[in-house]
């Protein structure tokens, strides 16, 4: 018996394509479903430094707090739901917690809690739960998804006190948490963030110029040129800094860029990393369709924007997990003429994207 | 916690290039690990002695506040019935047991009879017989569970190809259930990181979801059926007296049937487990 190995590993890949001046176009639900964004990376060809309101656009990116060891408890405080939660857009992760090794976190701006647990910790915990999704033969990850604004989980309520008794003492958790709030920024948190060791952050900003680049032509031709697979493949061989030459010297990368292709004599790289908030990258979409609009070389703008990979949701509240890389993604190509190319990838045990 | 395990660190007698092993077992992400104390009956070697307390402060794990869990176990090499004593009190302070049966006998003996945790299927040569569905089948029944070992396709070339050819044909039998992946790593550089193993598994004909399994909900069931050998089925649950140690039983679970405990310190139970 011969092992089957022409299977790579699963992944998920939704293509769109469509203008922004179609009325129907559903980009700005499909970019507010990702909640948990941990990087943005744009490609600007033919640029040599990034222009000055796409700068300050990436350099005004909302701050986030880092608090550490909060006790998860916390995140059920009255006051806290008051002020932050009921009132706009609480964004809350937990901070170096692996998705299939630990428990993690999340605060979604809608107001519900999940928590990605363990067999063991979600017997320990006593609350109603299911098992996860993407469980093989045995279950042993388990899904525990509250909703802070239904009722029995108002403050007092029979839901919200099994929670709180749960989390302080059956399970006392307590891990590091990443919190961005839309609106108000840290004065409705600062209840919270009193209490515990905590700091403020920056999304930073990192810029790399390129030269010589080969880039495959006629990117945003309609029907497109190129299979997804082979344009994203590219794509992150650029971002991460692999070459594309693909000699015959070389061992370390097979990777080529496809055909037909031109050579491009410089670009840019910028990336910015942090807990982002959807609001802020629809803004900087808004700043890319402006620059486009300029007479430009090159006349295509790539955005990419990744998820936490261990996040335990992903695209609207879904469950999101990992099986060997817990990838979740969506790549942006802008045209001049206002019509973008979305191409959105999960990896094998993720739910399929909007 | 389904997190990941390398159940096989074969002990060398090298206490310096064990405390590396254990460093970069560590630092790869494991959380728990075997040291693997072989022993061949035929040889001219009669005892095999645990190194007690191997590292004094042993190094956390990637990342984690907790430090890297250190089992010991035993493992022997049976060419002959005789070679395995069941219930002999030596084997107590082990805390995995494992046989790897060289002949077809034996190896239906222990799958069905043998009162042990792990079979080791043999990578260093071609194996004499085939694995039938009836024992194999049994063992799943029991708990009992495969291991297959990589660092032999690390070192040599034929060594692979045995390994390969091996474990492909465990998994005609077995489907991919109850399967463990381990090193058998005597050297830092022999191990690899958990999910490096997963895409092994690939390679040894187990599906996706099974290789990953096989590092890590796998090997905790292991972990369970030894603490239940051990404590005969959750009646009696002993400790180990000394202090510094103590720390390193860490198990999770709690008897079964609330039975005594064989120790004059009193035993707060961490978590309550309902398997």
């Amino acid at each position: 018996m011969s092992v089957d190995l022409d299977h790579t590993p699963r992944c998920l890949l939704v293509s769109d394509r469509s203008s922004f001046l179609h009325e129907k176009n559903r980009i700005n639900s499909q970019v507010e479903q990702l909640n948990f964004n941990y990087k943005v990376s744009l490609l600007l060809p033919e640029c040599g430094s990034t222009p000055s309101h796409l700068d300050s656009m990436l350099n005004n990116f909302s701050t986030f707090y880092l608090i550490r060891k909060l006790p998860i408890y916390e995140l059920l405080d009255k006051r806290f739901l008051e002020t932050a939660v009921y009132q706009g857009c609480v964004y809350g992760l937990s901070y170096r917690t692996r998705i299939d090794e630990d428990i993690c976190v999340a605060l979604m701006p809608n107001g519900h809690l999940c928590l990605s647990l363990d067999k063991d910790s979600f017997q320990v915990l006593g609350v109603e739960g299911k098992a996860s999704r993407f469980s093989h033969r045995t279950k042993s990850r388990y899904v525990v998804s509250v909703d802070m604004t239904e009722s029995s989980m108002v403050p007092g309520g029979r839901g919200y006190l099994r929670l709180l008794t749960g989390l302080k003492s059956r399970l006392p958790l307590k891990s590091d948490f990443l919190l961005s709030h839309h609106p108000g920024g840290g004065a409705s948190l600062q209840a919270l963030l009193s209490r515990y060791d905590w700091s403020e952050h920056k999304p930073e900003v990192s810029t790399h110029a390129l030269t010589c680049l080969s880039c495959p032509t006629q990117l945003t031709s309609i029907p497109p040129n190129f299979d997804p697979h082979s344009f994203l493949e590219w794509l992150g061989a650029v971002d991460a800094d692999i070459s594309c030459e693909n000699s015959s010297c070389s061992f370390l990368s097979s990777l080529a860029c496809p055909e037909p292709k031109t050579m491009l004599s410089q670009a840019l790289r910028v990336s910015v990393c942090g807990l982002l908030l959807p609001q802020d990258i629809l803004r900087l979409i808004q700043e890319i369709r402006c620059y486009l609009d300029q007479p430009q070389l090159q006349s295509w703008v790539a955005l990419t924007v990744h998820g936490f990979v261990d996040s335990p949701v992903s695209w609207g509240g879904r469950e999101h997990g990992a099986l060997r890389g817990g990838e979740n993604f969506y790549t942006l190509l802008m045209g001049e003429d206002h019509t973008y190319h979305l191409h959105l990838v999960t990896g094998a045990h993720d739910t399929c994207p909007p | 916690m389904s997190v990941f395990m390398d159940l096989n660190l074969i002990y060398t007698g090298d206490r310096t290039g064990l405390r590396t092993l254990l460093e970069t077992a560590a630092h790869l992400g494991f959380s728990t690990v075997a040291i693997n104390y072989v022993f061949e009956p035929t040889s001219k070697k009669k005892q095999v002695k645990i190194v007690s307390s191997v590292c004094k402060h042993l190094c956390l794990y990637q990342g984690r506040s907790r430090p890297i869990r250190v089992l010991n176990r035993l493992t022997v090499v049976m060419s002959d019935s005789s070679h395995f004593r069941p219930n002999a009190t030596e084997y107590r302070s082990f805390d995995l047991l494992a046989v790897q049966p060289t002949t077809e006998k034996l190896f239906h003996a222990a799958c069905m009879l043998y009162d042990v945790d792990i079979i080791c299927i043999s990578v260093s040569e071609k194996l004499p017989f085939f694995f039938k569905r009836a024992p194999v089948n049994g063992a799943a029944d029991r708990g009992v569970v495969f291991e297959v070992s990589y660092s032999a396709a690390i070192r040599d070339s034929t060594l692979r190809r045995y390994t390969i050819a091996n474990a492909i044909n465990l998994m005609e039998s077995c489907k991919g259930r109850n399967v463990i992946l381990s090193s058998a790593a005597e050297k830092a550089l022999e191990l690899r990181g958990p999910y490096d193993v997963t895409n092994l598994g690939l390679l040894f004909g187990l599906s996706d979801g099974d290789a990953k399994e096989a590092v890590c909900s796998t090997c905790r069931s292991v972990l369970l059926h030894a603490e239940t050998r051990k404590t005969a089925s959750g009646i009696i649950y002993t400790m180990r007296s000394c202090s510094d140690s103590a720390g390193q039983e860490g198990a999770p679970g709690d008897p079964e049937h609330g039975g005594s405990i064989i120790d004059s310190q009193t035993i707060k139970p961490s978590l309550a487990s309902d398997d």
